[in-house]
């Protein structure tokens, strides 16, 4: 990538180890650096531990023994009231969207703003201009049950841009897709990575992968098995194959 | 300041649709403050009444009414009287004649006066009040006199040396039951407000795991759930107040024309006492239950 990669990367895990309390081993030893303005492919198969690294990251679970520092703040130092502010820093969407049935378009990206106290006078403009990004002019009215599967997943990408998030995470944003529609999101996910949001992805679709040629990150069995950057779905010599 | 005026719409406006939405449970946990509430204001109430009869009968303890036959001249009773007075042990006596004692029992609170003038002669005797040094010579001086001719004979006089330490039981057994029934009734009311913001919570849970996701933090979380705890406290603790502030005059008048003898009385001070505390036992245990429902949930 051309980018100058800084001196502290804005993601780091340093041995990283996740056992969960059934006894579950989720990720053994994942040692990940992450520099700004990065775009990262997560991969792997199913139960390989990648969902298990995005919640560590937003700290919804917490680590058995290792490190993990984003944008300079040790996770497992930070104190419970601190981390809302964390998460307003970290954009995240899902495969199943998480939008609120019972509001519109309009409400659920200004729900984000409302929950988080943000200064009401700007809330109209900041949601329209998430909302432009997206591409869902004309739809603030609509409810979530009246969209497309990818319109409602532009909504719920909407009101992750709401914070101006340095970092976004999509856990399988394309899951419930079909392909049109997620190149559309893969799109959008790029032009926010060009305004200077770094982009971590995990995702099953090799088609996507595979064509965009970005740093890829392949977990199995709760390890990193590679980490190329222009890399494919697999690795190169089984690819070969 | 938007800040806090965001903050406060938001959670009026959910605590007010939570409340609604599952208005089963929310109206089970205001009956539920309301019956505590209801026991705490009786409660105290009437262990205030309690202490009042205790009081009054202890500044009554140190005397005792003798009272006279019908037939005892005016002149006997004095000589009886000035025969008490010389006695060291006493410090006062006072004549009462028949038409005070009748006097006095016409001023006793909630007895009908048409009920009296039916009775045609006065049924009252004249009495000697007399008042002691020390409440332990009670005793003698009540079986002194009870030989005098001049002493009616059914009864002799008013002495009963149990009843203040009756009255002193039944207060503090009053007290103790109904202390145990308010903790009861409190952890019973706090526990259901507990479960009704469980529901809430339930219901809403999409909305909070959106709200916790983008950053929103605990305390705002909390607010709504707080808020409607609140709303289960006041609405309980308005219809309980209520019940209560306009209950209290008549229950006393209607207890005193059963209790006639009972000193009952009314007092307005101590019962704006007892409504503020109910309102503000309302308000803490809509406040704690909620607490506690979202606590575990936060934890997470």
């Amino acid at each position: 990538m051309a980018t100058v990669i800084p001196a502290v990367p804005q993601i780091s895990l340093q041995g990283v180890h996740k056992q969960y309390p059934n006894g579950t081993v989720a990720l053994r030893d994942v040692t990940l650096a992450i520099p700004k303005q990065d775009f990262v492919f997560l991969v792997g198969p199913s139960g390989a531990g990648k969902s298990t690294l995005v919640r560590l990251l937003i700290r919804e679970e917490k680590v058995t023994a290792g490190q993990i520092h984003v944008e300079g703040q040790d996770l497992s130092r930070l104190k419970r009231r601190h981390l809302p502010y964390l998460r307003r820093k970290i954009g995240m969407v899902f495969q199943d969207f998480k939008l609120l049935p019972n509001l519109t378009v309009f409400q659920n990206v200004a729900f984000a703003l409302r929950v988080t106290e943000g200064a009401l006078r700007h809330l109209k403009p900041k949601v329209e201009e998430v909302l432009s990004i997206v591409g869902l002019e004309g739809k603030e009215n609509k409810f979530p049950d009246q969209l497309s599967g990818g319109e409602q997943q532009r909504v719920a990408i909407a009101r992750a841009l709401v914070h101006d998030p340095r970092i976004f995470l999509a856990d399988e944003p394309t899951g419930n897709l079909d392909p049109a529609t997620s190149w559309e999101i893969i799109q959008l996910l790029l032009q926010i990575n060009a305004r200077g949001t770094t982009v971590l992805m995990a995702t099953h679709n090799r088609e996507i992968v595979d064509v965009m040629r970005r740093r890829v990150v392949a977990i199995e069995g709760g390890q990193i098995v590679r980490d190329e950057d222009a890399g494919g779905y697999h690795a190169p010599a089984l690819e070969s194959r | 300041m938007h800040r806090l005026w965001n903050r406060a719409d938001f959670a009026f406006s959910s605590a007010w649709q939570n409340f609604w939405r599952n208005a089963a449970v929310s109206i089970a946990s205001v009956l539920i403050v309301w019956v505590v509430l209801l026991a705490l204001g009786s409660l105290l109430l009437v262990l205030h009444s309690l202490d009042q009869i205790v009081a009054l009968e202890k500044t009554k303890a140190s005397a005792i009414s003798v009272y006279l036959s019908d037939t005892t001249p005016l002149s006997s009773a004095m000589d009886f009287k000035l025969h008490l007075e010389n006695d060291p042990r006493v410090t006062n006596v006072t004549f009462v004649s028949k038409d005070q004692a009748m006097a006095r029992f016409r001023e006793l609170p909630a007895l009908d006066p048409s009920v009296i003038d039916t009775l045609g002669t006065n049924p009252l005797p004249a009495s000697l009040d007399v008042t002691v040094r020390d409440i332990r010579d009670l005793g003698a001086i009540d079986q002194a006199v009870r030989n005098s001719p001049l002493v009616d004979r059914s009864p002799a006089t008013n002495y009963e040396p149990n009843v203040i330490d009756k009255i002193i039981l039944l207060a503090r057994v009053a007290g103790v039951a109904g202390l145990v029934l308010i903790v009861g009734l409190t952890g019973l009311s706090v526990f259901i407000i507990m479960l009704t913001i469980r529901t809430a919570i339930y219901l809403r849970r999409k909305e909070i795991e959106v709200m916790k996701l983008v950053g929103a933090t605990d305390w705002f979380v909390r607010w709504p759930f707080i808020v409607e705890g609140l709303f289960v406290g006041m609405i309980g603790a308005v219809v309980a107040v209520l019940i209560v502030g306009f209950g209290y005059r008549p229950a006393v008048v209607n207890l005193q024309s059963i209790l006639i003898f009972v000193p009952l009385s009314f007092d307005q001070y101590y019962l704006r006492l007892v409504l503020a505390a109910m309102l503000c036992f309302g308000l803490l245990l809509g406040s704690v239950g909620s607490y506690l429902g979202v606590r575990r949930f936060l934890k997470q």
